[in-house]
C-alpha cells in the first residue's frame, strides 16, 4: 500500500505535473511569478486549498449526489479559498497585497477542481492526501523555478537577495507580462526536451 | 458628459491597454486551449463576452444589495462563483436550444467557461474599482471584447503557423506561449494611449 | 436513475450553510487584524507626509476625506489626503501632506501604481518625490532638465507621462484642499 501511496505522490511531481504536462493553472503561473517570494507563496496557498479540499471531498464523497458534484466541489473549494484569503490578509498582509486578485482566483484554478473530479471523489482519503501533496509540490516547484528565472534576469535578485551587482542592467521585460509568457514557453520547451530524451 | 467619458475610457482601457489576457493574465487556459482555429476562437470569445457582461451586471447587484447591505464580504467568493456557474449553465441551455450547431462546435469548452479565471477576476475587479452599474456592465463588455480580440489574433497566428516549421520541442504549448509573449509586447504599445 | 431533486437541493443547501457559518467565524477572527493593518498602513502614510504630526484626525469636508495632523501641543500642523488619477498604465494613488498656513506641500507618498518597473515606477523613488518636498502651492510645469523655479517638476528620464500624471494628481489634490480649507490661514 505504501508503494501505491508513493506512486500517487510522485505522479504530480513530474509525470503528470500540472503546469508542464497537464497545462492547467496557467493564470497564477504567469501572473505571480515575478518574484520567488510571490511564486512560493502562491504555490503554498494553492497546495493548502488543494489538500484541504481533497481531504473533505474524499471523506464525504458518498454523501454528494452525482448530479450536483461539480457545484458542491466548487462551493467547498470556494470556502477554503475564502479562508486562505482572509488568513493571509490578517497575518501576512504584504504577501496578500502582492498576490492580491490571484488568491481568490485559486477558486477557478482548474488544477483544484480537476483533482477533485479525477481523484478525490473516487479514492480513499489517504490516497487523496498523497495526490494533493504531490500535485501541490509539483505546482509549487515549477512556480519557484519560473520565478527564479524571472526575478534573476529581471531584477538581479532571488528571493529579494541581490545576487548580481549594480553593474547589471536588468531585463525589465522579464517581470512584465511579455517576459512571463516567453519564460514559461521556454521552460516548458526545455521540460519537453528533457522528457523526450528520457523516453 | 463626465459619466460618458469615464465609461468610454474604461472600455478602451479594458480592451487594449489593460487587456485581460495579455496584460492582466486572466483567461490564459482557454487562450491556450481554444485558439487553434479562428472560427472556434471567435465563437468562444462571443460566448465568453456574453457571460462576462451578464456576470458583471449580476455580481454588481448581488454585491451592492446583499453583500454590502448586510455586511457579508466573506461570502463574496462563494456567492460570485455560484452566480457564474448558474449563468454558464443558463447560457449553455440557451445556446443548446437556439443553435445546436454552435453548441456542438463549442463542446466541452462551454461549461469550462465557469473555470475561466477571467470571469471571476472580472467580478472581483468591479467592487475593487468601485464602478457603478453602467460602468460595470461596460467593463464586462470590454473585458469580453478584449478577450475575444486576443484569442482571435492568436488563432489567426496559429493557423498560419500550421504551415511553418516549428522545432519539435517547441510544438504546442511552448510556441503558443512565446507567440503570446510577442503579442503582449505589441500590446504594450497601447500604454499611454489615453493621454491625460 | 435520477436522484430526487430534493436530495440535490438539500446537499447544496447543507454545504452552503456550513460554508456560510464557518466563514462568518473566520471573518470575525481575522477582521480585527485586517482592520488594524489597514489603520497602521494609513498612519504610516500620513506620518510620512506630515512629519511633525503626533496625532491625526479624520474629517469630512466638501465630500472629501482629509486627515488633519496635530503636534504634541495640539496645533494643527498639516492636512493630508489620498488622491488618485490616471497614470501611464493604470490609476496612481498617492497620499499628499500640506502645510495650509504656509501654503506649501510637505511631501507625497505613492500608495499604489502600475507603472513600468525601472521607468515610471521610479515615481516611488526619493529623487522624484523630492520634487514635491517643501513645494509652494501653484500650477506646476514638468521639465526635462534641472528645475529653475519652485513651480517646476523634474521629470524622470524616459518616464515623462508617469511624471506628468503624478504632478497633475498633486495639483488637483492641492486645489481640493485649498477649496475645503478656505485657501490658506
Amino acid at each position: 500500500m505504501l508503494t501505491r501511496l508513493f506512486k500517487d505522490f510522485k505522479n504530480g511531481l513530474w509525470r503528470e505535473n500540472p503546469i508542464i504536462v497537464l497545462v492547467i493553472g496557467m493564470c497564477p503561473t504567469l501572473a505571480v511569478t515575478n518574484t520567488v517570494e510571490n511564486g512560493l507563496a502562491m504555490g503554498i496557498a494553492t497546495s493548502f486549498v488543494l489538500l484541504s479540499s481533497e481531504i473533505v471531498i474524499s471523506l464525504f464523497k458518498n454523501y454528494i449526489p452525482n448530479n450536483v458534484r461539480i457545484p458542491s466541489f466548487i462551493l467547498i473549494i470556494a470556502t477554503f479559498v475564502t479562508f486562505t484569503d482572509y488568513f493571509l490578509k490578517a497575518f501576512f498582509p504584504d504577501i496578500a497585497a502582492s498576490l492580491s486578485l490571484f488568491i481568490p482566483l485559486i477558486v477557478v484554478n482548474c488544477l483544484i477542481l480537476g483533482r477533485q473530479e479525477a481523484f478525490a471523489s473516487k479514492n480513499p482519503t489517504h490516497r487523496a492526501i498523497a495526490d494533493a501533496l504531490g500535485m501541490g509540490i509539483g505546482f509549487t516547484w515549477v512556480l519557484v523555478v519560473l520565478s527564479a528565472m524571472r526575478e534573476f534576469f529581471g531584477m538581479g535578485s532571488i528571493f529579494g537577495i541581490e545576487i548580481l551587482g549594480s553593474w547589471y542592467q536588468p531585463m525589465v521585460i522579464m517581470i512584465l507580462p511579455a517576459g512571463a509568457f516567453i519564460s514559461l514557453g521556454i521552460l516548458v520547451g526545455i521540460m519537453n526536451a528533457i522528457k523526450r530524451r528520457g523516453n | 458628459m463626465e459619466e460618458l467619458r469615464v465609461v468610454v475610457l474604461v472600455f478602451i482601457s479594458t480592451v487594449l491597454i489593460n487587456n485581460f489576457i495579455l496584460v492582466k493574465f486572466l483567461g490564459i487556459c482557454p487562450f491556450l486551449g481554444v485558439s487553434k482555429q479562428v472560427e472556434t476562437a471567435f465563437s468562444m470569445g462571443m460566448a465568453t463576452t456574453f457571460v462576462m457582461t451578464l456576470t458583471a451586471a449580476a455580481t454588481w447587484l448581488i454585491n451592492t444589495y446583499i453583500l454590502e447591505a448586510f455586511n457579508l464580504p466573506f461570502l463574496r467568493y462563494v456567492s460570485f462563483i455560484i452566480v457564474i456557474a448558474s449563468l454558464v449553465q443558463f447560457v449553455e441551455m440557451f445556446i443548446r436550444k437556439s443553435s445546436p450547431v454552435l453548441y456542438k462546435a463549442l463542446g466541452i469548452f462551454l461549461p469550462l467557461i465557469t473555470t475561466n479565471c477571467a470571469i471571476l477576476g472580472l467580478a472581483l475587479l468591479i467592487p475593487l474599482n468601485g464602478y457603478n452599474f453602467i460602468t460595470s456592465v461596460v467593463f464586462g463588455l470590454g473585458a469580453g471584447i478584449g478577450f475575444t480580440l486576443a484569442i482571435v489574433l492568436m488563432a489567426g497566428l496559429r493557423e498560419k503557423l500550421e504551415f511553418g516549421d516549428v522545432p519539435e520541442t517547441l510544438q504546442g504549448v511552448p510556441i503558443t506561449l512565446i507567440l503570446a509573449g510577442l503579442m503582449a509586447m505589441a500590446f504594450m504599445g497601447f500604454s499611454g494611449l489615453i493621454s491625460i | 436513475m435520477d436522484t430526487k431533486i430534493s436530495k440535490l437541493v438539500l446537499t447544496l443547501t447543507v454545504i452552503g450553510i456550513i460554508s456560510a457559518v464557518a466563514l462568518s467565524f473566520v471573518y470575525q477572527w481575522t477582521n480585527p487584524h485586517i482592520q488594524q493593518h489597514q489603520a497602521e498602513a494609513r498612519q504610516r502614510a500620513i506620518r510620512a507626509v506630515i512629519p511633525e504630526a503626533e496625532e491625526f484626525e479624520e474629517v469630512e469636508k466638501k465630500g472629501n476625506t482629509f486627515y488633519e495632523g496635530f503636534d504634541s501641543g495640539g496645533n494643527r500642523v498639516g492636512v493630508a489626503m489620498i488622491a488618485s488619477g490616471p497614470g501611464y498604465q493604470n490609476v496612481i494613488e498617492i497620499m499628499i501632506g500640506v502645510n495650509i498656513n504656509e501654503e506649501k506641500i510637505y511631501g507625497i507618498k505613492i500608495l499604489s501604481h502600475e507603472e513600468t518597473p525601472g521607468l515610471g515606477a521610479r515615481i516611488t523613488g526619493e529623487e522624484y518625490k523630492s520634487n514635491f518636498v517643501d513645494k509652494p502651492f501653484g500650477d506646476y510645469t514638468v521639465v526635462k532638465r534641472d528645475t529653475q523655479t519652485d513651480l517646476e517638476v523634474e521629470a524622470i528620464a524616459g518616464a515623462t507621462i508617469s511624471s506628468r500624471s503624478v504632478t497633475k494628481i498633486v495639483e488637483n489634490a492641492v486645489k481640493q484642499i485649498q477649496d475645503a480649507y478656505g485657501g490658506g490661514a
